[in-house]
């Protein structure tokens, strides 16, 4: 492999960097269909698999329970006033604010001490080991961590037994009201932490050692160096890390699933919305306008991320 | 001295990421008991338990003759006898080797090893229960990893998932690097639309392509004369699912390439399937295998689509399925529940322990840019 | 490449296929308790070699190896090859497989509600005059039972569509004689003697009560047990039945006053084993175990005829535990109300196969082979009640076939967003706190709002 890129990089360098001309020599050697059926199969699998489903739940969503009669907007007007959808709403609005920024911060700082470490390395791979591990996995993991017992009973969850141990009562955590939903997401920030502190670690080694030497010159303590030299250098990595974590975040469905089903008010827009299409008869028009205020909170997200390759440049 | 601050403070992080992990691993080698009398820390020193026992009926039936001295053991495996009772409020009223005397007439003394002796002329002592402290030495078995791969059917299961998880790796990837490559490398109309419609597609929530995906799939397999669920159909939706971020990941990885070498290659005369697997593919290879362990990951951790699309039927039930189905019908057998998640946690991991390099890799090589 | 994978994949499949041997637990012909004789003439008359039947039902772990090795008998006698599946979230399941249209061709539902919904929508086969007529003469209380059944089809055309299989007694309390005995306590006769009953374990320090209306997806619905329970034991029978269609409002004072009665139990810390914040977060199959705990974590547990499924191994029903009648109050004049559930068979893909499993449920044998196992009730009265398992079931059975006013769950009667979702979520904010009249009014607004 490192061979072929050499003898790709001579080459290269031995070839006179093209002219206009020879672009077009090449696009007229290249037939019009060529990039197509390279594309076809790709193209035809998102049509079916992405596309189509995206407009018939547009179309499920002027439709009543069953899919069969036009209903216009009753379908928006209840998600409009029903407390649930606004629940939910919350929750995920919540989740947005918390887990991305969280999981880039930890991720961040975890990248940063295992940088400086002899075992770094080791210690990346175990930070990284939950992202391994499924969530309905990952809820039987963490049930023996948020297990409660009545007070006197010996405690067998962790979190549990620990405050107990410091003098404090035993708490049902995942019943907590508003609390509990932060445990949840503690569960998602222990598997995409490892993710942030991967991508992370590999911008800060990129980073110029000269401006943290002369920033130190200046009599910069490492605190300072870090967030005014090393951050802003890696500012465009920590956006990515972030949007990344948040499109994981809008579409989490199964942990809520595993852990609480959505009651104790932990519900979340994807777990709504496959309650309202399929438990109890179902009704499909509710789910689909969930769905398609899910694919609305997307939006900003997919705006920003297109903007920002737009602003870099594609053309090639 | 900060050197070993930050030594302290990875080891922290380490042991938070680690420690649950490691709760369920001992979790899945105890018994059913002693999970729910103790934390799974406390795995390795004995166990303080109380519990009832039930004498033998005296009768004919029994063998148990009226008048004879009834013994036996209350215990079954081993450990120590800390205290015994005739009555479930107070359990451990007495000491080992101590007489009591039940208020219908009779004796009975449990001895430190589990020895229990009844004496009753009245014959009200038989089928009584007696109560007992004991201290139980630690129970380690893999007896759980047994019941789980073979009554539970998770054995079957780990075949299933790996039937779904590979060739749903394997042919997104695939189609995944033609598609990219044009996208890359080739020029046309409507190419930079087509770049954004991509991410676009990353977004949609796939839930709610289930009912429309498998009214298409019943009405096909009439049509054609197939099933309608069916591995093949499972594969290609989570190729559907897969292909945007197999796309994005290595048109990335592609277009970071040094363009003058492509045009090089072209100069020579090359066509554009040469250049694809001939130069771009070979450069690519960490990134395609960075998604593929992704994608591994993915599909094999998936539960919803396969259930839709495959069933829950016996035979087709992958590992996460069945690991929720334990949830469920053994909500109390904790034992279960940890040697079930183990099980299905192990393959995704050695994966990951295997190949981390080029997962590392792929998710750098998705954003770097 | 593909045709490799795809010849791995099948070699994986052969290797791993179950044995097709079948195992029949009862020897044919050998035990009288079965009617043999039935099982012969059913066998004579339904010869379906070769053909398929696929069955969704609710059962999973031990259920559905008690239910597997009935079905065994209808293998052996029809040659049909029967598989049957379930899965945690069946309710989601079948929804999404009848509206894709690939649905199994059996569907077993605990849910009324949920097979009018399909039924409806025309995604069952109505059964036949000749089955209606069969439940009607066959089952005790039949008239009840067909009503319970039945549903308009998309045609606006009321038939039976679904058939009865397995019922479970609701109203029943599980306590440990043994532990009775030692405490001097007696079984309760009346509500006001279970009551007087309760503030006495826990004055003598206790705690009278196990309840844990954790259920994983269903977390909430034990309780919706006890409400319907206490609007039958406060409210005439006609109350009832309005407040399932909602003819009656759901934060009506008497419901209201209903699910207070509820809350006299389950949100006194003194009362419930590990206080009123246990009860939402406990598992409902892990509360049984505290019943048997040394001591005692609790005395009394309200709970259906199937959780001796999920007592600890070795417990002997009758001896190490036994169950009480949940009394009515002595001073209303309603009688003695039984409260039940019970799963229901649909056809949802017509086929002589299907058609032959429903003629197979009513052969007296269906349920007899159930009932000789475990955790199996019927109100069919031509199974020999002497098949039943042990004395304790027998005695469930008799209340079952001997009840005057029999009332099915009324949550699996409401629709489905409200009997298995609001009704639950709400039931799990009440135990949290939250005013009986203020959750009772937010599941009237859900009602309202989804219609």
């Amino acid at each position: 492999m490192a061979n072929s890129q050499r003898v790709g990089l001579t080459q290269a360098r031995a070839a006179p960097i093209a002219g206009g001309t020879h672009r077009v020599a090449v696009g007229v050697r290249m037939t019009a269909l060529s990039p197509w059926l390279f594309l076809a199969p790709a193209l035809g699998l998102l049509a079916l698999y992405l596309v189509y489903p995206a407009l018939a739940t547009l179309w499920f969503a002027l439709h009543d329970r069953a899919g069969q009669d036009f209903v216009g907007a009753a379908n928006f007007a209840w998600a409009f006033h029903d407390p649930g959808v606004r629940r939910a709403l919350a929750n995920n609005l919540l989740w947005l604010l918390v887990v991305p920024a969280t999981s880039t911060a930890l991720g961040l700082l975890a990248a940063a001490l295992t940088e400086r470490l002899r075992w770094g390395g080791a210690a990346r791979t175990l930070i990284l080991m939950p992202v391994a591990i499924s969530f309905v996995g990952a809820a039987v993991v963490w049930r023996f961590v948020y297990d409660f017992r009545p007070e006197g009973a010996a405690q067998t969850g962790l979190l549990n037994a620990l405050v107990v141990a410091f003098g404090g009562t035993p708490r049902a955590w995942i019943a907590l009201p508003f609390w509990n939903s932060f445990f949840l997401m503690a569960i998602v920030i222990w598997v995409q932490t490892g993710f942030a502190m991967v991508i992370l670690a590999a911008a800060l080694r990129g980073i110029g050692k000269d401006t943290v030497e002369a920033a130190r010159l200046d009599g910069a303590n490492g605190l300072q160096i870090f967030a005014w030299i090393v951050v802003p250098q890696i500012r465009g990595t920590i956006a990515v890390v972030w949007i990344a974590i948040t499109l994981a975040v809008l579409k989490v469905f199964d942990i809520v699933l595993a852990m609480t089903n959505g009651q104790w008010n932990t519900g979340v827009l994807a777990n709504l919305m496959f309650d309202r299409m399929f438990r109890g008869g179902g009704h499909l028009g509710q789910g689909a306008v969930i769905a398609l205020v899910l694919i609305g909170l997307v939006a900003p997200v997919v705006f920003w991320t297109l903007c920002r390759a737009r602003g870099q440049g594609q053309g090639r | 001295m900060r050197g070993r601050a930050v030594d302290l403070a990875v080891a922290l992080f380490v042991l938070i990421c680690t420690l649950p992990v490691v709760g369920l691993f001992v979790t899945s080698f105890r018994d059913k008991d002693q999970i729910a009398a103790s934390g799974w820390w406390t795995a390795f020193s004995p166990v303080e338990e109380t519990r009832a026992f039930r004498l033998p009926d005296r009768g004919e039936e029994t063998g148990v003759l009226l008048g004879a001295t009834l013994t036996g053991s209350v215990l079954a495996g081993d450990g120590r006898v800390t205290g015994f009772g005739i009555t479930p409020r107070a359990p451990v009223a007495f000491a080992p080797g101590e007489v009591a005397r039940f208020s219908g007439g009779g004796t009975v003394t449990v001895s430190a090893d589990g020895a229990f002796s009844v004496s009753d002329r009245s014959g009200h002592a038989g089928g009584r229960r007696i109560y007992y402290g004991a201290r139980l030495s630690p129970r380690l078995t893999l007896g759980n990893y047994v019941t789980v791969l073979g009554a539970e059917g998770l054995g079957r299961s780990f075949l299933n998932s790996a039937a779904v998880a590979i060739p749903s790796t394997v042919i997104p990837a695939v189609i995944a690097c033609f598609a990219a490559y044009a996208l890359a490398w080739m020029r046309f109309p409507g190419r930079a639309l087509l770049v954004s419609a991509v991410v676009v597609l990353m977004a949609v929530p796939l839930q709610m392509a289930l009912i429309p995906l498998l009214t298409l799939y019943n009405s096909a397999g009439q049509a054609f004369g197939f099933e309608a669920k069916s591995y093949v159909g499972l594969w290609l939706a989570h190729t559907g699912f897969g292909l945007p971020l197999a796309i994005f990941i290595l048109r990335n990885a592609m277009s970071a390439l040094p363009g003058a070498m492509i045009e090089a290659a072209r100069m020579d005369g090359a066509g554009d399937f040469v250049i694809f697997s001939r130069v771009v593919l070979p450069l690519t290879l960490p990134a395609l295998a960075g998604f593929a362990v992704f994608q591994f990951i993915w599909t094999w951790n998936d539960l919803l689509v396969a259930l839709v699309f495959l069933g829950p039927q016996d035979d087709t039930l992958v590992l996460t399925g069945r690991l929720l189905n334990l949830l469920g019908s053994h909500g109390g057998d904790w034992q279960l529940l940890a040697a079930g998640a183990f099980v299905s946690i192990a393959a995704p991991l050695c994966v990951f322990f295997a190949l981390q390099r080029y997962l590392v890799r792929g998710l750098l090589a998705g954003v770097s840019r | 490449m593909m045709t490799r994978l795809t010849c791995a994949v099948a070699l994986m499949a052969a290797m791993s296929a179950p044995a097709v041997a079948e195992n029949l637990i009862f020897a044919p012909d050998e035990d009288a308790r079965f009617d043999w004789a039935g099982y012969e003439a059913f066998a004579a008359s339904h010869r379906l070699e070769g053909e398929r039947l696929s069955i969704f039902g609710p059962w999973r772990g031990q259920d559905r190896a008690l239910f597997e090795n009935v079905l065994a008998y209808f293998r052996a006698a029809t040659g049909v090859e029967a598989v049957y599946a379930s899965s945690e979230n069946y309710e989601q399941q079948i929804v999404i497989d009848t509206q894709a249209g690939s649905p199994p061709d059996i569907a077993i539902l605990p849910q009324p509600g949920l097979i009018r919904e399909l039924a409806a929508r025309g995604f069952l086969s109505p059964l036949g005059a000749e089955t209606a007529g069969w439940l009607r003469e066959n089952y005790a209380a039949g008239e009840s039972w067909v009503g319970l059944g039945s549903a308009t089809g998309p045609d606006g055309i009321t038939a039976l569509y679904a058939l009865p299989y397995r019922s479970d007694l609701k109203s029943l309390v599980w306590y440990v004689p043994d532990n009775f005995a030692d405490a001097g306590y007696v079984v309760p006769e009346t509500m006001e003697d279970l009551k007087s009953l309760t503030e006495r374990i826990a004055a003598e320090g206790a705690s009278p009560w196990c309840i844990g209306l954790g259920s994983g997806g269903a977390t909430g619905w034990p309780a919706t047990d006890w409400v319907e329970e206490m609007v039958l034991r406060t409210q005439p029978v006609e109350v009832y039945d309005r407040w399932v269609t909602n003819a009656l409002r759901f934060d009506d004072p008497a419901i209201v006053a209903a699910i207070e009665d509820f809350g006299w139990f389950a949100r006194d810390h003194a009362f419930v084993d590990g206080g009123a914040t246990a009860v939402a977060t406990t598992d409902f199959r892990d509360s049984a175990a505290g019943l048997f705990a040394v001591p005692p974590k609790c005395y009394l547990m309200h709970q259906a005829s199937f959780i001796a499924s999920f007592f600890p191994e070795g417990v002997e029903l009758g001896r190490d535990a036994d169950f009480f009648y949940f009394p009515p109050y002595a001073d209303t004049d309603l009688g003695r109300p039984v409260l039940g559930s019970g799963t229901l068979a649909t056809i949802t893909r017509d086929g002589r196969a299907a058609r032959a499993f429903i003629d197979w449920l009513k052969t007296p044998i269906a349920h007899e082979l159930w009932m000789a196992q475990t955790g199996f009730l019927t109100g069919f009265k031509g199974a020999n009640p002497g098949a039943y398992a042990n004395e304790t079931l027998r005695r469930q059975g008799e209340i079952l076939l001997n009840a005057t006013t029999f009332r099915f769950d009324g949550s699996d009667l409401m629709p489905g967003w409200i009997g298995t979702g609001a009704f639950w979520t709400g039931m799990i904010d009440y135990v949290g706190g939250k005013p009986a009249a203020e959750v009772a009014r937010a599941i009237q607004a859900e009602w309202d709002n989804g219609e």
